[in-house]
């Protein structure tokens, strides 16, 4: 059964097209990733699923129902985890989920169980009395999260729920987002980080310039490109790279520099490696490793948007 | 039931601020006791009279004229004056009042009372005056009776109780008129009210900025439910604001409040509904910090014109004009009618304008928050 179904979807501001008719299902159980960088469209899809924004042409129905004419019931079955942690600062953190709860409609003994049941499961009911502006970014992060959810949503949209925070406090929330998930929640999930889409998103969908490029599995997705391959070459420190000379040589698609490591995305038929060390050589970069690695969804994303995600 | 829900998170919200709380109590409070005390004397009705000091030169040898000023002399001494004979060393009396050393001084001859009045103690001198012209009508009194019957005569200038008659003093103010810390009671009060426009301008903007409004929107709750309860809660908290600088002048300061609770109550309420949803239209009709601009500058020219630092004393002047203009000058006006003049119809023009204004910046903001997708 169909979660979310959005049919030839388009937004349109002014003469800017933001969404350019896009149609998408999200089944029921599914933590379903989407993703796209920065201006492709993606919050903007998002806003529109949360009744935020009107649509310029087609439609999206929530569990079977138009949300344009039930916006009441789309609302009531939706949670939304804002991008930036939107609590109120000079509320407890039980004040901050009973409040935004008791906006669903739940009262009394239902709210206060709700409210506590929300901040156990983001592991902040010792911390239920206290200021958020106390709080780390991590445990916002998770405030924010409990916020959404203690209504109980059919469909919990988590808008990059672990953007600027530790990686103890990531993998908190990757764990709470699978626990949902298992509780039968349907998530829509972005991030900018892909390891984490990798590790817990089970459908995506990118989108690039308002449209949809590529929609699947994980394993769908990365045989789009098994005509390609990854060399990852560990490297000293060094002041100047020569990126430009290495993008020239026979084969090589991509070549991007992170940390200590050029990671070269190159055409899977041609040997060229021994080009790649060479010029490496030559321009007296010291190399530390070299690694041929398997294709994986960064490497998706940016041969079909020819962005990184972080872009 | 959202509508209360919301109303309570952000009054919740706003008396958790201490920043609010500094602002809209503290300032007021210390304003008024700063401005109470160091313009005191601008609205004090009473005067300080100086020593009444009176020099005379006594060249009469009419015996019964100097038994009359005897005994005159013997009464006003009793009174505080403080008289004293020209000394030989002093050749000139008048030239004595010109240097200030007296209030009057009167040279007493056969002819009669020759009186001269320093023009730098009016006051002292004016009294003194008064008690010499009694005098000299109660000895012109006794010399035209000596003539038909001498024993009554003397009786006339004998009476000690004359010194009751010299001056009878009656006063033409007003009882109820404000003292400084009363008018700056009502003053502060009605500019904290008109402050109360910040708190609006911060309505909507604060959700927005905080990045809640997001969340909001996404809610169930309507826009109408949001609108009514963040406006209900605003007004109610700002109110609460000014309700306890009225107490607290009372209270700690004695200021005077009159009897009509009532009206002075709904007056600063309507002032308070004007001032929030002035701030809600202008945050809506201006991006950025431009309606925070427009509101400080707005609510300083408003408190400055009308009378919030100093009272306004001509009402028929141009400035005169520009108080009515103002916000903070109407209230205060009104609000003095009512505690001082128990004229509680001048709170219904006032209060009708604030409403006007109020409901039409509603309209304003509900309008294009309505029209636009986010809050």
């Amino acid at each position: 059964m169909n979660v979310l179904e959005i049919h030839n979807l388009t937004k349109k501001f002014g003469d800017f097209i933001a969404v350019d008719n896009i149609t998408l299902n999200v089944r029921e159980g599914e933590i379903f990733g989407f993703l796209g960088a920065n201006g492709a469209g993606k919050s903007t899809t998002i806003n529109m699923i949360c009744s935020l924004l009107r649509s310029t042409k087609g439609e999206i129905s929530l569990l079977g129902r138009t949300i344009a004419t039930n916006v009441k019931f789309a609302k009531m079955n939706t949670g939304i985890v804002p991008q930036d942690i939107s609590i109120y600062e000079n509320m407890t953190a039980y004040e901050n989920v009973s409040f935004f709860a008791g906006l669903y409609g739940l009262r009394g003994t239902l709210l206060k169980e709700r409210t506590e049941e929300a901040l156990e499961f983001v592991g902040l009911a010792d911390k239920h009395k206290s200021f958020p502006k106390n709080f780390s970014g991590g445990m916002k992060r998770r405030l924010n999260i409990a916020c959404a959810i203690a209504h109980r949503p059919k469909l919990i949209i988590m808008d990059e729920p672990t953007v600027g925070i530790d990686p103890q406090s990531r993998n908190y929330i990757l764990n709470s987002v699978k626990k949902l998930n298992q509780m039968g929640c349907t998530i829509i999930y972005t991030s900018h980080y892909m390891e984490e889409v990798e590790e817990i998103c089970t459908q995506i969908a990118i989108i690039d310039h308002g449209k949809i490029i590529a929609e699947g599995t994980k394993e769908q997705l990365k045989a789009i490109i098994t005509d390609t391959k990854d060399i990852w070459i560990g490297i000293k420190a060094a002041d100047t790279l020569p990126i430009d000379q290495l993008k020239q040589i026979q084969g090589v698609m991509t070549v991007r520099h992170e940390e200590n490591t050029i990671k070269i995305n190159s055409k899977g038929e041609v040997n060229n490696l021994n080009l790649i060390i060479q010029q490496l050589i030559k321009d007296d970069v010291e190399i530390r490793s070299v690694e041929e690695q398997a294709p994986n969804l960064e490497t998706v994303f940016l041969t079909l948007t020819g962005r990184n995600l972080r872009d | 039931m959202n509508i209360l829900n919301i109303a309570m998170k952000e009054m919740k919200s706003s008396l958790r601020e201490p920043r609010t709380f500094l602002f809209m109590m503290a300032f007021p409070i210390v304003l008024m006791l700063i401005l109470g005390t160091a313009l005191s004397n601008a609205f004090s009705s009473s005067t300080l009279v100086g020593d009444l000091k009176l020099l005379y030169n006594n060249q009469a040898d009419n015996k019964q004229l100097i038994q009359a000023w005897q005994i005159f002399s013997t009464e006003i001494e009793q009174q505080g004056i403080i008289i004293t004979p020209l000394s030989s060393t002093e050749a000139n009396g008048v030239e004595d009042i010109s240097n200030n050393k007296y209030a009057a001084y009167v040279e007493l001859s056969n002819e009669g009372l020759k009186y001269y009045g320093s023009s730098k103690r009016m006051i002292e001198s004016n009294i003194i005056q008064g008690m010499l012209t009694a005098f000299a009508d109660r000895y012109n009194l006794a010399t035209s009776t000596l003539t038909v019957d001498p024993s009554k005569a003397e009786a006339i200038l004998g009476n000690t109780d004359w010194k009751d008659d010299l001056i009878h003093e009656t006063s033409l103010d007003p009882n109820k008129t404000p003292g400084s810390i009363d008018y700056y009671a009502i003053a502060m009060t009605t500019m904290i009210a008109l402050y109360a426009s910040l708190s609006g301008i911060y309505l909507f903007r604060g959700e927005r900025t905080r990045n809640t409004a997001i969340r909001l929107m996404a809610s169930p709750a309507s826009k109408g439910e949001l609108f009514t309860g963040k406006v209900l809660a605003c007004t109610i908290t700002n109110l609460l604001f000014v309700l306890i600088v009225v107490l607290f002048s009372k209270f700690a300061f004695k200021a005077y409040w009159g009897d009509h609770y009532g009206m002075v109550f709904l007056v600063l309420a309507s002032e308070v509904i004007l001032s929030v949803s002035l701030g809600l239209g202008l945050s809506y009709l201006f991006k950025g910090e431009t309606a925070r601009s427009i509101v400080m500058i707005f609510t300083q020219i408003a408190s400055f014109v009308g009378g919030a630092y100093s009272p306004i004393q001509d009402t028929e002047s141009f400035m005169g004009f520009i108080t009515n203009l103002s916000p903070i000058g109407w209230a205060n006006k009104a609000l003095m009618n009512i505690i001082y003049a128990d004229d509680l119809i001048a709170a219904l023009p006032v209060i009708g304008v604030n409403l006007a204004f109020a409901t039409t910046f509603l309209v304003i903001s509900n309008v294009i928050m309505r029209k636009r997708e986010a809050i």
